[in-house]
């Protein structure tokens, strides 16, 4: 029961586990990142949340929407006359007795139709939310399964991807999804690019962000997403490409080369068809999305777009995994 | 004989306004006045104790105290507004709507009605009551010109500070090889703003203390705002750390208590915040944001944390858990305090303030 946090930069026993204390700018970058991770998640402005919104509205303007929920409402528009209630279509409401309500089982026409209105809005309301759900189902597979890989860092092959990235970027931020503990980030660093990485477990981010890396925790999809079209200056994939989904694939790309600048590299770092059967296989097994051929991501590069699509031959390190290049439009 | 009756849209046994409104309609009673609770919605698990509202003009009698627990919008405030009884408004607080609005348009335009609600009884009251000096401040804001301040009454559930603080008061010296269990209580709701304490169990984690926890106990307000915290768990890879253990029983409750080593508090907003009472009940030491009421009822017994960051909390509640003799500092100062804040006395204090309002020929059984 021993944690070790310290918000002047220095730890008091480096001799403890875990005990490595981050600078006070990236504990304050840190807590940013993790504000934001969560702002994120509030449905603002949502379909859902705002047919909610326009049924209160209904409700001030043409009385409840729940009739009998409220036995006051009725009864104190009707005393005080509500300037709500007045206007053409006031003439639809049943004459009310002495506390206020309509006899039993009598409604106005108005009433009527705002039951279907209100109908309506709640079918529209459930439907968006389905909507909604399939659609963080399919951009959003980190929940479950996907949890049982661990983060698989670039590691040997941070350095030739920099270089090949480095070399080939018309400038501009350089973005890593999913970027891990940070090392391509500090490769991309030590040769002097700009760089930010993307990185949805926030476990993982918040080690890369306090080791001096610029991340973002979210999902690639949901970050490329928010990014201004010909943005970047080149990105790398790895990680994300094999636990997404097949479906979520294509539009991750296509939004990848939205994000890009013009003639911007891309960098797509895969697990092999070949090794993964002998390592982690009860994991994989698990994981929605399986590895790819190297021909296949070739043919949804080029669908998403890219051009100059050719392996990088990055994989002679023994690390396992293949990678390819490609550009972004000129 | 003339009566003090008490209003509340619905009667929750469970919640504090609950608690508070059986508490003062025993305490009018035993004063000699004619008291019943009338509900503008009927909770099936309350209905023997609670009257329709609209029953009410038909037991009206002139000299009757009329008293409205305000915590919501609801139709019974331009009711009463309308009406020519003599009006005392009990604030029990207002959740800005700019708190709610990222998370449900809906309820956040209730609270807006709310505040409407609390302007339009403000010139009909003769007394309004808060349960705060932070609460206060919004009635005076509102117009309204009579205040007074007492502390909610029954504010605790009765298993808590008999049994919980005897657990609590033997864990008081942190338990070595194992992590610290973190405890949040109350409402799901984002005014609690339970992510600032999430974010500071994972930097706690991740600097020394990989095994700490975090239980919250409390009822899901806001579907949207929980299916935030459920995802940011996992996000942050806290799934094993994290228990949300929804609405729970008193002793379930006190049970929470007895386990735990630290209540924290990160509300963005609290009128009152009763389980800092129930912690100190519970002898369990209260580190909380610096915000809302909540310094003010923790009077010094706790230690308020002004940043909010997730470092300068986790760091806050590590220091606590790490010095034993601090640490019983804290909960004894917290008995203290909670001694003096006289809360099993609130409800006789509360019709102390009615009685002179009330008709003569009940002040004198």
């Amino acid at each position: 029961m021993s944690a070790d946090v310290s918000q002047s930069g220095g730890s008091g026993d480096p001799n403890e586990p875990g005990a490595e204390t981050p600078t006070t700018a990236d504990q304050i970058r840190a807590a940013d990142a993790l504000q934001q991770a969560f702002t994120r998640l509030a449905p603002q402005g949502s379909d859902a949340w705002n047919f909610l919104a326009a049924f209160t509205h209904l409700g001030d303007r043409y009385g409840p929407y729940h009739p009998g929920a409220s036995a006051l409402s009725d009864a104190v528009a009707s005393d005080r006359g509500d300037v709500r209630r007045t206007g053409p279509l006031d003439r639809l409401r049943p004459r009310r007795n002495a506390a206020g309500r309509a006899p039993d089982g009598e409604k106005t026409d108005l009433e009527v139709a705002m039951g279907h209105v209100v109908e309506a809005f709640r079918f529209l309301s459930a439907r968006v939310g389905t909507l909604e759900a399939r659609l963080a189902a399919q951009d959003r597979p980190v929940d479950g399964a996907a949890w049982f890989v661990p983060a698989r860092e670039l590691a040997q092959l941070a350095g030739p991807v920099a270089a090949h990235v480095m070399g080939s970027t018309p400038g501009g931020v350089i973005v890593h999804a999913d970027c891990g503990e940070g090392d391509l980030l500090h490769a991309l660093d030590a040769r002097g690019a700009e760089s930010h990485g993307v990185e949805p477990r926030g476990a993982v981010a918040l080690r890369a962000i306090e080791h001096g890396c610029s991340v973002t925790i979210a999902e690639a999809s949901e970050y490329l997403a928010s990014r201004a079209e010909g943005s970047a200056g080149g990105l790398v994939l790895s990680g994300v490409v094999d636990r997404l989904p097949l479906y979520a694939l294509l539009p991750l790309l296509t939004q990848s080369r939205r994000a890009l600048r013009r003639g911007a590299p891309l960098v797509l770092v895969s697990e092999d068809v070949a090794s993964v059967r002998a390592r982690e296989a009860i994991a994989q097994d698990l994981v929605a999305g399986r590895p790819l051929h190297e021909a296949t991501w070739e043919l949804l590069l080029l669908r998403a777009g890219f051009v100059e699509v050719a392996p990088l031959p990055v994989g002679a390190q023994g690390d396992g995994r293949v990678a390819l290049s490609a550009v972004a439009p000129r | 004989m003339s009566g003090v009756h008490h209003f509340v849209p619905v009667l929750h046994r469970g919640d504090a306004v609950g608690r508070h409104t059986l508490g003062l309609r025993e305490a009018s009673r035993k004063r000699g006045f004619r008291s019943e609770i009338f509900v503008d919605t009927v909770d099936d698990e309350t209905a023997d104790e609670t009257l329709p509202v609209l029953s009410y003009p038909e037991r009206a009698e002139p000299g009757d105290v009329v008293v409205y627990q305000f915590a919501t919008a609801s139709a019974m405030a331009p009711w009463l507004a309308g009406r020519s009884d003599t009006l005392v408004v009990n604030y029990h607080n207002v959740t800005p709507p700019e708190l709610m609005a990222p998370w449900d348009n809906h309820l956040a335009l209730g609270q807006l009605r709310a505040q409407g609600d609390l302007r339009l009884l403000a010139p009909r009251s003769a007394l309004a009551v808060a349960d705060s000096v932070y609460n206060e401040g919004h009635l005076t804001a509102a117009g309204f010109v009579r205040t007074a301040v007492v502390s909610p009454s029954a504010a605790l559930p009765e298993l808590v500070g008999s049994d919980a603080a005897a657990v609590s008061s033997a864990a008081a010296s942190a338990t070595p090889g194992r992590g610290a269990r973190w405890l949040a209580v109350g409402r799901v709701s984002p005014n609690k703003a339970l992510e600032h304490t999430i974010a500071a169990l994972a930097v706690a984690r991740a600097h020394g203390d990989p095994e700490a926890t975090l239980q919250l106990v409390g009822r899901p307000a806001t579907a949207s705002y929980v299916a935030a915290l459920h995802r940011y768990v996992a996000e942050l890879g806290l799934g094993d750390a994290v228990q949300f253990a929804g609405h729970a029983s008193d002793a379930t409750v006190a049970s929470a208590y007895a386990r735990a080593d630290v209540l924290v508090v990160t509300s963005e907003h609290e009128g009152f915040c009763v389980p800092v009472v129930e912690a100190m009940a519970a002898g369990v030491p209260v580190v909380a944001f610096d915000q809302g009421a909540v310094p003010e009822v923790l009077g010094g017994a706790g230690v308020l944390v002004a940043d909010k960051d997730p470092y300068a909390l986790a760091t806050a509640i590590t220091a606590v858990l790490r010095d034993t003799s601090r640490r019983v500092d804290l909960v004894d100062a917290g008995r203290q305090r909670m001694a003096a804040l006289h809360l099993e006395t609130a409800s006789e204090r509360f019709v102390d303030l009615l009685t002179p309002l009330a008709a003569p020929a009940a002040t004198s059984p």
